[in-house]
């Protein structure tokens, strides 16, 4: 299936570096797919701190950057209790709603699967992924 | 060959339906209630093996029994566990039962039928009575031949069920697993396939040996190993050949709604060896050399899993040479007593 | 996105392609703007009320998939721009799953239209063909991509005998599909012969399919009901385990020689250990079983199909290799179950099933079984 990919200003700067869009255009809680690569990378602002992972599901190569983003569950044996934790930072794929944590492209469910992360950065009020 | 052989899964009998009423407690040794005889889908021809028919009721002879099992079969240790009534309405009545098959067992089978020392035993209780099974569990916990906690695989609820927690906790304090196997049908029950009761013994017999994975699944799906961490659960009647399907199924969903369970910190699968147990006979493997038998076993774990149950004495009976040809020794070894030996307790060694 | 309509005028031109791909389950659900109740048999439009969750806007089912809040009806990305339920815009399902995905047919398997009431259900099951007929087998077919399933109560067989006379002509209906839920027969049961008679009469084969987790339709299972949506679904299989044991043990195979079944979505591992405890059952019992007059395993592998969809997420040379174990070259037949979140990606399916059976799984049982043309026009922007 392909890849919708929303607009964006976007520009390239040079082989290595992409301005995905002004700082102000990425305010937390947003993502922009950056048309770098071969399906688009997804730059996140979570609270304050970017990230950015290709839009690539590691399970079966669906856009999982236009998906929906959450926290997760994980357990927690010292209160022996479920907890909500990283808020914000865990990308559900649209197809079969694996969770990938932004901050590291790893699965919740299985550390062995994960997609690629990106240097991402702000310069001069830019937004700039490295390739 | 290969060492010991464990035998998991065998069923005494009363010598007849009075008998129980002898070790029936004062206060409910006057009531009524049916024989673990009265299933209404008795195999036509009688349930068990043809050649157990003669005098007495099939096995409800310890002297009978131990020649079959540790004299023609060389069974070193074999595990007793008789059926009690499934879910009786009437909880504290069936919790009763369930207390005399416990003196029955102890005093029959484990004391005056066991002079050689092989046979261990099954501490029946009541699932439907949570303290009357924790009760029952603290009273025999430390008797040296009973191995095992033994419920109705034919349950109201699955066994996952937070409410069942305490009689789990009960069974690992006492370092005993909990056997979760078909009862007669003599209580009340759903039918026995989710499509409703069967019209042929034939799909009765087949599909009552899947039942087991609708518990399965669920021990594996709710927070039972978080709260109980020493809980074992062992299906006696068997069904290993649809562990690797259904065990792939919980595997591959989990991966999508884990955050639904996170207490399910790691691939469902993976609990298996140190949780799980399945009785294992002829009808639970390929048939023939149809498929390679070596790699079917090692496939989700299954050898760490298997261990030898006779079925004594029901029709379908295995004898110990019908599960090993082709096997590996170590899948051998596991299959007859190296699986058995790491859940039940002191069989490995006094046998030895 | 371009438009995949084919005009009538254009239609003699336009190019022919290949068939190589069938996807078996497709799942349709009525557009708001379709006015689905205007489809109900005489008497039924004011008595088939919405049911409350309709109104609410809120999911009935009690087991809910991921994301269930935000996605009831299908995978995140399935929803049209025209609003509805995942799957109820015929151009953007077309769109999605023949153009980018590149499936050549897709068959249509409405689900969710059981109820307590057979009568209801029948009524359902009626409003269900008409709307399907109309909707996606006429207005939007120009490509003359979908086929389509005539739904049917199995609760009250002769009713559905007539449904699928009704039905049987139509050129784009290829097969008759039931529930497997809440039976009030198990599918090898005497009572039901009216249904396979009319089906075996019309050569369509006999589908069935989860038709929902609604309260209702979550019967009671043997020891009890999942807890969770993981270990439901995961046990899903065994209803339709029981339903085979059934089929064969009746002798439903015996009595309706020509009769072909198409369990959908249900997995396929399980039949190969079923296979091996029906056969060795029947050794032991056949004296039981006069009716029976082969070896169970001989009446799947002749009459019974399977879709493949959904693989297992495990270590792939292990699932190939149990699917080689199965050996069941001419029953298997490729699924997506689009627009649902378990969704097989025909790429991803093709590494995870043994090469040799490609051509079989992917269009050459399923256009044997249903009749399909070995070629259908092109798509444009496909």
């Amino acid at each position: 299936m392909q890849v919708r990919q929303p607009t964006n200003k976007g520009a390239r700067r040079s082989a290595r570096e992409y301005v995905v869009c002004r700082q102000e255009d990425l305010p937390p809680g947003r993502m922009v797919i950056a048309p770098v690569g071969k399906f688009g990378v997804g730059v996140y602002n979570v609270h304050g701190i970017l990230y950015a992972i290709n839009n690539y599901c590691p399970h079966m190569g669906g856009p999982l950057c236009s998906g929906n983003v959450y926290g997760t569950n994980l357990w927690d044996d010292v209160r022996g209790r479920a907890e909500h934790v990283l808020d914000g930072r865990i990308a559900r794929c649209p197809w079969h709603a694996w969770e990938i944590d932004v901050a590291t492209g790893v699965s919740v469910a299985d550390a062995r699967k994960r997609t690629r992360t990106y240097d991402v950065r702000v310069e001069n009020g830019e937004v700039v992924l490295t390739r | 060959m290969s060492g010991l052989l464990i035998d998991a899964a065998v069923q005494p009998f009363c010598r007849d339906g009075r008998e129980i009423y002898d070790y029936m407690d004062e206060v409910n040794r006057d009531r009524g209630f049916p024989d673990v005889e009265s299933q209404w889908y008795q195999a036509p021809g009688g349930d068990y093996d043809e050649s157990l028919y003669g005098k007495g009721y099939p096995g409800s002879d310890p002297e009978i029994a131990s020649r079959h099992l540790f004299e023609d079969d060389g069974v070193d240790v074999a595990i007793l566990n008789p059926r009690t009534r499934g879910n009786l309405p009437d909880f504290q009545l069936n919790t009763a039962v369930c207390s005399a098959s416990n003196r029955w067992l102890a005093h029959r089978w484990l004391d005056e039928g066991n002079p050689h020392g092989r046979f261990r035993g099954t501490i029946r209780v009541n699932p439907e009575d949570v303290p009357g099974s924790v009760a029952e569990i603290e009273r025999w916990g430390d008797h040296p031949l009973m191995v095992q906690v033994g419920v109705p695989l034919q349950s109201r609820d699955l066994y996952g069920r937070p409410r069942f927690y305490p009689i789990w906790a009960a069974a690992a304090e006492a370092g005993l697993p909990i056997c979760i196997s078909t009862n007669g049908g003599a209580g009340l029950e759903y039918p026995p396939t989710p499509t409703g009761h069967a019209r042929t013994y034939s799909q009765y017999i087949a599909f009552m040996a899947y039942n087991y994975v609708y518990h399965l699944l669920n021990i594996l799906t709710e927070p039972l190993f978080k709260e109980v961490p020493g809980a074992v659960f062992v299906f006696s009647d068997g069904g290993a050949e649809q562990l690797t399907p259904f065990i792939w199924k919980l595997d591959t969903l989990w991966l999508g709604v884990r955050d639904q369970t996170p207490w399910v910190d790691r691939p469902p699968s993976e609990y298996l060896k140190d949780h799980v147990r399945l009785g294992f006979s002829r009808l639970d493997k390929p048939p023939g050399d149809s498929v390679p038998i070596v790699d079917w076993l090692a496939q989700t774990g299954k050898e760490d899993v298997v261990m030898y149950a006779s079925n004594y004495p029901f029709w379908w009976r295995n004898h110990p040479d019908d599960l090993y040809e082709g096997t590996t020794k170590e899948q051998t070894e596991k299959v007859r007593w190296r699986n058995a030996g790491e859940v039940y307790r002191g069989v490995t060694a006094e046998a030895a | 996105m371009s438009t995949i309509e084919v005009s009538g005028s254009d239609r003699t031109r336009t190019k022919e392609v290949d068939v190589r791909w069938v996807d078996a389950d497709v799942h349709p659900l009525p557009h708001p703007g379709d006015g689905f109740l205007g489809y109900a048999p005489d008497g039924w439009r004011d008595r088939l009320a919405p049911r409350g969750h309709e109104i609410s806007g809120v999911s009935a089912r009690i087991l809910d998939q991921p994301e269930a809040n935000k996605a009831p009806t299908g995978k995140v990305d399935s929803y049209s721009p025209r609003g509805g339920p995942a799957c109820s815009d015929p151009q953007f399902a077309a769109q999605q799953l023949l153009v980018e995905t590149g499936m050549d047919i897709g068959i249509l398997l409405p689900m969710g239209r059981d109820h307590r009431n057979p009568d209801y259900e029948h009524a359902l099951k009626t409003t269900v063909n008409n709307w399907l007929a109309d909707i996606w087998l006429d207005q939007h077919n120009q490509h003359r991509r979908w086929r389509g399933s005539i739904s049917v109560t199995n609760r009250e067989p002769e009713l559905a005998a007539r449904e699928i006379e009704r039905w049987a002509g139509h050129p784009m209906m290829v097969q008759v599909l039931m529930s497997p839920q809440r039976p009030a027969y198990a599918f090898g049961d005497p009572k039901l012969d009216p249904i396979y008679e009319a089906a075996a009469r019309h050569r369509l084969p006999v589908a069935t399919h989860l038709m929902a987790n609604l309260p209702y339709e979550n019967s009671i299972k043997p020891v009890g009901v999942g807890g969770h949506f993981s270990d439901y679904i995961s046990a899903w299989g065994l209803i339709l385990a029981s339903h085979l044991m059934s089929l064969v043990f009746d002798g439903a195979f015996d009595r309706h020689p020509t009769l072909k079944v198409v369990f959908v979505e249900g997995g396929f591992l399980w039949v190969l250990p079923l296979m091996w405890r029906m056969d060795a059952i029947w050794e032991a019992r056949r004296s039981e079983l006069p009716w029976v007059k082969r070896r169970p395993s001989e009446y799947v592998r002749d009459q019974v199909y399977f879709t493949t969809q959904p693989l297992d997420d495990v270590d792939t040379r292990e699932e190939i290799a149990f699917t080689r174990w199965l050996d069941m070259a001419a029953n298997l037949i490729f699924a997506t179950d689009y627009p649902h979140w378990t969704y097989d990606d025909p790429k991803w399916a093709l590494r995870r099933l043994p090469k040799e059976l490609h051509p079989r799984i992917q269009h050459e049982n399923a256009t044997e079984l249903y009749g399909l043309p070995q070629t259908v026009p092109a798509l444009p922007g496909a």
